[in-house]
C-alpha cells in the first residue's frame, strides 16, 4: 500500500494526484542511496468543457489514480492525456487504464500512433474492452501550445535540460510550471509528506542539488559544455511568472521566493559544472558524488 | 502508408546462437523518413535461453512469433531469462506480455522501476551488477559496464559464447530504408553514413551526448571491448556490427562528431582521431 492524496493547487482548476513509493535503491529517478519516500505526481487541469491529465503514474498506483480522477471529473468529461516523458513508465503506464474508464479524446505525442507505444499489457488489440486512443501530434520545435477544453491555452516547452525527451508545461492562470523530472529533489522520511510545501524547504542548497543531479539523470554534466542549456533554463524563469514548481516526482514547491531560490541554485550548480570551470571525466555506473 | 519491409527480414542469426529479433520503426527527421530498430535478441545456450530486451511494444506480436519459431527448433533450450538494458519503454515495455506468454521466466539486470510498472510480477525481478553472470550452459551472460547510458540504471551485457556485446543504446543509429538497409548488418549497409544516422538518435534520445566530450566515452568503450574480447556488437537500435575493424572507426567518428568537440578550458586539446583502431 502507498499513501495517496489530492492537492488542490488552484481552486477548481488544477489538482495534483500524489501517490507515494518507497526509495529503496530501485527507483531510477532518485539516487541509489536515497531512502525514505517520494510521491509520483500526476496533474489534472480542468475547465468546464474538458480536462487534461499530465502523466498517468505507475501501474502500481492505477486503482488509486482512477479513484482520484473519479472524484474530480465525470466519466464523460472530454479528457486529454499528456505524457511528459513518452518513454518512461511513470508518464505512460496508465494511459490505457485511464482510457478504459474515462472519456479520453486524445493523447498528445511527438510520435504517430501513440497507442502502439503505450499498450504494455493487452496482447489482443481486438479485445472488446480495448480502447482506441487518438493521437494528437505535437508541433516540432521547442515550443507549442495546447488547450484545456476549447479556450484555455497552456504552453508546452521542450525541457531546456533533460536526459531523455521531456516536456515542461506552463499554465498562466495558476502560474504553475510543471517541470517533470526537474526540481524533484525534495523527498521525505514519511509517506505522508508533506507533498506540497509553501515557503522554503530545508534541503535545497548548491551542494545538495549538485549531488542530486550528478547521482540521478545528469552524471554527464560535470565538465560538459552546458552553458547554452543553462541559459535556456534561466530564460524559462525570465519569461514566465512562476509561483509554483510542480515536478512529476517529490514535493511541489510553492511561493515566489521558493521558485526564485530553486532557479538560482540550479543556475549556480550548472555554472559551476560547466566545462569552463571543471574538467570532464568518465563517470562509472554506480559512482555517487 | 507504412514503409516497414514485407516480408520482415528478421529474425537473423548474427552469431552462433544469437538471433536478432524485431521489426523496423519509422523515424521522421529533417524531412527524411529513416528506419531504426528497437530490437530484441535471443541468446540460446545448451541449458537455457535468454531474451535480451523486450522490443518496442508495437513489435511484441512479431517478436513473440520469431521467438516461438526459433525456440521450437530441435535442441533449443527453453527460455528461462530476460535481461533488459534499461527502463525506457521501447526497451522494456513488452515485459508484462513476456511474463504472460512465458510464465516461468525471470527478469535480470538493474530491475529498478519494474516493481512499480509491473507490480504483479515483482517477485520475478532479480538485480544484477557489473560482473554478475548467468549460466546458460555452454555460455555465460555477463553484466558489464554501461559506458553510454540512457538512465543511471542502464546496464550492458556480454555473451561469452559468441563474444557478443549488448550495448543497449550505446550504438544508437537509424538506417536507410530507401537503400535497402533493413535487416542488414552494418558492414552490408554500404551506403550507411554513420555520422548522419547517429545524429538522428543524438537529437531524439541521447541529447546529453551533444553536450559532452565523447572522446572520454568512446575511449572507455573501446577499452571495455578490448578487455572483453568483443567480436560482435548487437545494439538495440543500430544495425549489428560483425566486423569491428571496419565499422568501429566510423562509429567512433560519428559519436565524437555528435559530441562537443573542443573543450573550452583546454585550447590545446583538439578533436582527436584515432591513428589506429584500438579494437583487437
Amino acid at each position: 500500500m502507498s499513501f495517496s492524496a489530492i492537492s488542490e493547487l488552484s481552486p477548481g482548476k488544477v489538482y495534483a494526484l500524489h501517490n507515494t513509493f518507497e526509495l529503496n535503491g530501485h527507483v531510477s529517478a532518485y539516487p541509489q542511496s536515497a531512502r525514505g519516500y517520494a510521491a509520483s505526481n500526476c496533474y489534472l487541469l480542468k475547465e468546464d468543457d474538458g480536462a487534461i491529465l499530465l502523466d498517468t503514474g505507475y501501474a502500481v498506483h492505477a486503482p488509486s489514480i482512477l479513484g482520484q480522477l473519479e472524484t474530480l471529473i465525470d466519466r464523460d468529461t472530454p479528457l486529454s492525456v499528456f505524457p511528459l516523458r513518452l518513454n518512461e513508465f511513470m508518464s505512460v503506464c496508465n494511459v490505457m487504464d485511464v482510457a478504459r474508464n474515462f472519456n479520453v479524446v486524445e493523447c498528445y505525442s511527438n510520435v504517430p500512433e501513440i497507442e502502439s507505444w503505450i499498450e504494455f499489457e493487452t496482447v489482443d488489440r481486438d479485445a472488446p474492452d480495448h480502447p482506441n486512443v487518438a493521437t494528437t501530434l505535437l508541433e516540432r520545435g521547442d515550443f507549442c501550445q495546447v488547450s484545456i477544453g476549447k479556450n484555455h491555452v497552456i504552453d508546452v516547452l521542450n525541457a531546456p535540460i533533460r536526459l531523455i525527451a521531456t516536456r515542461w508545461i506552463y499554465e498562466p492562470e495558476s502560474k504553475i510550471l510543471f517541470s517533470s523530472d526537474m526540481f524533484s529533489h525534495v523527498w521525505h522520511d514519511y509517506e505522508e509528506g508533506p507533498w506540497v510545501l509553501d515557503g522554503l524547504d530545508n534541503v535545497t542548497d548548491e551542494a545538495f542539488v549538485r549531488s542530486f543531479l550528478l547521482n540521478t539523470r545528469y552524471w554527464w554534466i560535470e565538465g560538459a559544455t552546458i552553458d547554452s542549456a543553462r541559459r535556456n533554463v534561466a530564460k524559462v524563469f525570465e519569461d514566465y511568472d512562476i509561483e509554483t514548481l510542480a515536478p512529476g516526482y517529490g514535493t511541489i514547491l510553492r511561493g515566489r521566493d521558493q521558485v526564485e531560490r530553486q532557479f538560482t541554485v540550479l543556475d549556480n550548480v550548472l555554472r559551476d559544472l560547466d566545462r569552463s570551470k571543471i574538467k570532464p571525466q568518465y563517470v562509472p555506473r554506480g559512482l555517487e558524488r | 502508408m507504412s514503409t516497414l519491409p514485407k516480408p520482415n527480414p528478421l529474425p537473423r542469426e548474427i552469431a552462433p546462437g544469437v538471433f536478432w529479433l524485431g521489426d523496423c520503426l519509422e523515424q521522421h527527421y529533417k524531412g527524411k523518413l529513416y528506419h531504426s530498430y528497437n530490437a530484441a535478441f535471443l541468446v540460446c545456450g545448451s541449458e537455457a535461453s535468454m531474451l535480451v530486451e523486450t522490443g518496442h511494444p508495437k513489435d511484441f506480436p512479431e517478436i513473440e512469433r520469431q521467438m516461438k519459431d526459433i525456440l521450437s527448433e530441435p535442441g533449443r533450450a527453453p527460455l528461462k531469462y530476460l535481461f533488459i538494458t534499461h527502463q525506457e519503454t521501447p526497451h522494456s515495455g513488452g515485459l508484462g506480455r513476456v511474463f504472460e506468454r512465458w510464465p516461468g521466466i525471470t527478469v535480470h539486470g538493474d530491475v529498478s522501476d519494474y516493481h512499480l510498472a509491473f507490480p504483479q510480477h515483482a517477485d520475478r525481478l532479480f538485480s544484477m551488477e557489473v560482473g554478475d553472470s548467468i549460466d546458460l550452459g555452454d555460455r555465460k551472460f555477463v553484466a558489464v559496464e554501461p559506458v553510454i547510458r540512457d538512465l543511471r540504471t542502464s546496464l550492458w551485457a556480454f555473451d561469452t559464447g559468441s563474444k557478443t556485446l549488448f550495448p543497449g543504446d550505446g550504438f544508437a543509429y537509424s538506417h536507410y530504408h530507401w537503400d535497402g538497409h533493413c535487416g542488414l548488418v552494418a558492414e552490408e549497409a554500404v551506403s550507411l553514413d554513420l555520422e548522419d544516422v547517429l545524429a538522428v538518435f543524438a537529437e531524439r534520445a541521447l541529447f546529453w551526448t551533444t553536450f559532452t566530450d565523447m572522446n572520454l566515452y568512446v575511449d572507455k568503450m573501446e577499452a571495455l571491448m578490448a578487455e572483453l574480447g568483443v567480436e560482435v556488437v548487437a545494439p538495440t537500435h543500430g544495425l549489428p556490427v560483425l566486423d569491428l575493424k571496419k565499422t568501429m572507426p566510423k562509429v567512433r567518428d560519428g559519436l565524437i562528431a555528435e559530441g562537443d568537440k573542443v573543450p573550452a578550458n583546454d585550447p590545446a586539446e583538439k578533436f582527436r582521431r584515432p591513428e589506429e583502431l584500438r579494437i583487437h
